[in-house]
């Protein structure tokens, strides 16, 4: 409810003994978005149009709203708060919906959780309300309107009867329209007839009724996938080294293991999860080309991500709780390793797993054959990670190439044709010599062209290629080509694209 | 398939043992030991290197020039190809070589007789991480050769990376070229070092591959320079005619040289 006045006040270098107010336009008057504490024991309340509060009391605090922070700031503390629960969802502009179903006995019952949640909520600097019920309305209702705590399963209509409309989320002008009918408190339309309630007021009404009372299931929607697989470990004694964390996912992965192999999958992408002592989280994530399970194997790979971000982990003043999980899983037939040849595939998996780790999955690539005439579209370049099958395209290469005697192609292309000045004695001949990269190259021989056109399809294939391969006096081997043809008035550009050997 | 006839009277521990010997055959004798050495099929070159490139360790390809890096990198190639046996190839650059030199391009590959399905690219942000690259590529049973690209506008590499490099090759079952876009001047551990340029064409039009071949420094033998020519049909080198060129590199950069052949 004061995210936006906590937010600014948590950022203060010294605490400032004024009622602070955010304000922010509401049509075309400056009004109150949010007030704190103490401006709201002056009887502020958000809404009221910041004249009217500067009448009052001249000595306030003012500053402008920031939603966009307030929404960034309301993520972080969700991402603290996956701590209790990994099924958690935001309700903006300042809630949060915890799911805390076979959690609450890690924390000694649901007293202690939420005793747990709202005193570290308390000692990052904000005024919390939560609530446990059993349904999100009964929740929302008495973390907002109600009496906070907890509201016993069954309990919810004795809870919410007296509260007022409002706290069912419903739109305003229901509320409103409600209101001039005299109907004002939850408790007034729980026994009214049903039909002519929603025929007067909507579906919609009897909706989140029905959702606040369990009657109607509501799903909740999380932040995060939640992970099939899951271990976490907290720390009485907070965390900093590398060597522990590792070690720590080690013995998490252990545990993930067992699940694992219940099900016949190994993970395919892991997530850690550190929660900081201070509420921040970090989340490193490895990939791997074929399902592990194994501890060692994970472990390894989390030795080179680790490696790589060691300055970003950051640890403050420890982490308190490690949590790993499989985001992604698949089947994964137990196999035998070391003996024989089959073990060389695997072998080499996990080396390209280990170089992306280190370096990224983007770095370690294979090449593909594609169905494509153009030259920097027939062979490409795909993460080795993902496991392409490769061995099919360039096989229907080779036959290609086979059929129509394929003029050979340069060793080395160059990421992106670069323009050259080149001079042809004929218009649509070779170049006689050309400069590249502040270089002239004369050139003695040239085989060619070889015309690609574009791709009529697309836009940016641009005009028909002549590709020549020449070589100059030294004997180096070139791969130039002439986009367009010499016609007209406009001069056609060459480029170079590869080298051969 | 291997079956294992075991006497009815041999205990558990006869049994054990029994298996582990029928492994280590297996395991030796499947001719899964690469050899000793790896034949270029160019008699001369195989004689002074003692019947090939050797095998598990770290030779070094050099460019004579920047411009001749796409020479050098052909020779590497189809020297890895040869020692990788049907395994993996790891190419490890950094992004910059990668950019300015041009990445290898499968079908080009294909002419050079590397099945492009065996290369694995690795381009690194840092040139350390090339070296820590290929250094784990080296664990890897299943690569068979690992090239690593080093720049000349780096700090280069040391006596001791190549002494560390050529430790790893050593222990390895793989073959790790070091290609540099310019001769080292500093000392290496590598078994041989070669340098390499680029050749103009015998006939007239640009013709097959043709590099003047140098070998600078070789552990096991004598060092010389040669002229070959990629044979397509046969996919390896020959030795070109020395006959139908007058001189390997008397090339155009040298243009007192070229001036004096004129006159």
């Amino acid at each position: 409810m004061r995210l936006a006045t906590d937010r600014i006040a948590r950022q203060r270098p010294a605490p400032d003994p004024r009622p602070l107010v955010v304000t922010g336009k509401r049509g075309n008057v400056e009004r109150l978005a949010a007030v704190d504490a103490a401006a709201t024991e002056l009887g502020l309340k958000p809404g009221l149009a910041l004249a009217e509060a500067r009448a009052r009391y001249p000595d306030l605090a003012v500053v402008a709203e920031h939603p966009a922070d307030d929404r960034r700031l309301l993520g972080d503390i969700a991402d603290w708060g996956q701590r209790y629960t990994p099924l958690l969802a935001v309700d903006p502009p300042d809630g949060l919906l915890l799911d805390i179903a076979g959690c609450a006995h890690l924390y000694g019952g649901e007293e202690k959780l939420l005793a747990d949640l709202l005193a570290h909520m308390a000692r990052f600097g904000f005024a919390a309300r939560a609530a446990i019920a059993s349904t999100i309305g009964a929740a929302f209702a008495a973390a907002r309107f109600g009496t906070a705590g907890i509201v016993a399963p069954g309990e919810e209509r004795v809870a919410l009867g007296p509260l007022p409309l409002a706290a069912l989320r419903l739109p305003e002008e229901t509320v409103s329209a409600l209101r001039r009918v005299g109907l004002k408190r939850v408790g007034d339309i729980l026994d009214l007839p049903r039909a002519p309630l929603a025929a007067r007021f909507g579906d919609d009404l009897l909706r989140q009724l029905d959702r606040a009372l369990g009657t109607e299931r509501e799903p909740l929607t999380p932040v995060l996938p939640v992970a099939a697989y899951m271990a976490e470990q907290p720390f009485a004694e907070p965390i900093a080294r590398e060597d522990d964390v590792l070690r720590v996912i080690e013995r998490l992965a252990a545990r993930l293991k067992l699940m694992l192999e219940r099900r016949g999958e190994g993970a395919r992408v892991v997530e850690l999860a550190l929660f900081r002592t201070d509420g921040a989280v970090r989340r490193v994530v490895i990939s791997t080309s074929r399902p592990l399970r194994e501890p060692g194997d994970i472990r390894a790979l989390y030795v080179e991500r680790l490696a790589s971000v060691a300055d970003a982990l950051d640890p403050g003043f420890g982490f308190d709780l490690a949590r790993l999980s499989v985001i992604a899983a698949e089947p994964c037939p137990p196999e035998q390793v070391g003996f024989g040849e089959r073990a060389d595939d695997a072998d080499l998996d996990r080396l390209i797993d280990r170089l992306s780790a280190r370096l990224g999955a983007r770095r370690v690539m294979r090449l593909m054959a594609n169905d494509s005439h153009i030259p920097e579209l027939a062979a490409t370049s795909v993460p080795a990670q993902a496991g392409v099958a490769l061995d099919a395209g360039w096989a229907a290469f080779r036959r290609f190439r086979a059929t129509v005697a394929l003029s050979p192609r340069p060793l080395r292309l160059l990421v992106k044709p670069e323009p050259i000045e080149a001079i042809a004695t004929i218009p649509d001949g070779p170049p006689v010599r050309f400069r590249w990269r502040h270089a002239f190259h004369e050139v003695v021989a040239a085989d060619g062209p070889e015309r690609i056109e574009g791709a009529w399809w697309s836009e940016e294939a641009g005009p028909a290629r002549d590709y020549f391969r020449v070589e100059d006096q030294a004997g180096h081997r070139f791969w130039l080509f002439r986009a367009g043809l010499y016609r007209a008035a406009v001069r056609p550009q060459w480029f170079l694209h590869g080298t051969f050997a | 398939m291997v079956v294992v006839h075991l006497p009815s009277s041999v205990g558990s521990r006869g049994v054990v043992r029994a298996l582990k010997q029928t492994i280590r055959s297996v395991e030796t004798g499947a001719g899964r030991g690469p050899p000793a050495a790896i034949p270029l099929g160019v008699a001369p070159i195989d004689d002074v290197l003692g019947g090939g490139l050797a095998h598990a360790a770290l030779h070094e390809i050099a460019a004579a020039r920047e411009s001749e890096v796409a020479a050098a990198s052909g020779f590497a190639l189809a020297l890895a190809s040869r020692a990788g046996d049907a395994r993996a190839v790891l190419w490890i650059a950094e992004d910059m070589g990668l950019i300015e030199n041009g990445a290898p391009y499968g079908p080009g590959l294909d002419d050079l007789d590397l099945a492009p399905e065996r290369l694995v690219t690795v381009a690194t942000a840092k040139s350390r991480d090339v070296l820590w690259a290929m250094e784990e590529a080296l664990r890897c049973r299943a690569v068979g050769a690992v090239v690593g690209e080093i720049r000349s506008t780096d700090r280069g590499i040391d006596l001791l990376a190549s002494r560390r490099l050529s430790l790893a090759a050593g222990r390895s079952e793989a073959c790790a070229f070091l290609l540099r876009t310019a001769p080292g001047t500093e000392a290496s551990a590598a078994a041989t070092r070669w340098v390499i340029a680029a050749a103009p064409s015998s006939a007239a039009g640009p013709g097959p591959p043709r590099l003047s071949v140098h070998l600078t420094r070789n552990r096991r033998g004598a060092v010389g320079s040669w002229l070959l020519e990629w044979n397509r049909v046969e996919q390896r080198f020959d030795l070109a005619s020395s006959l139908s060129q007058p001189v390997a590199d008397a090339a155009g950069d040298r243009p007192h040289r070229a001036a004096a052949a004129g006159a």
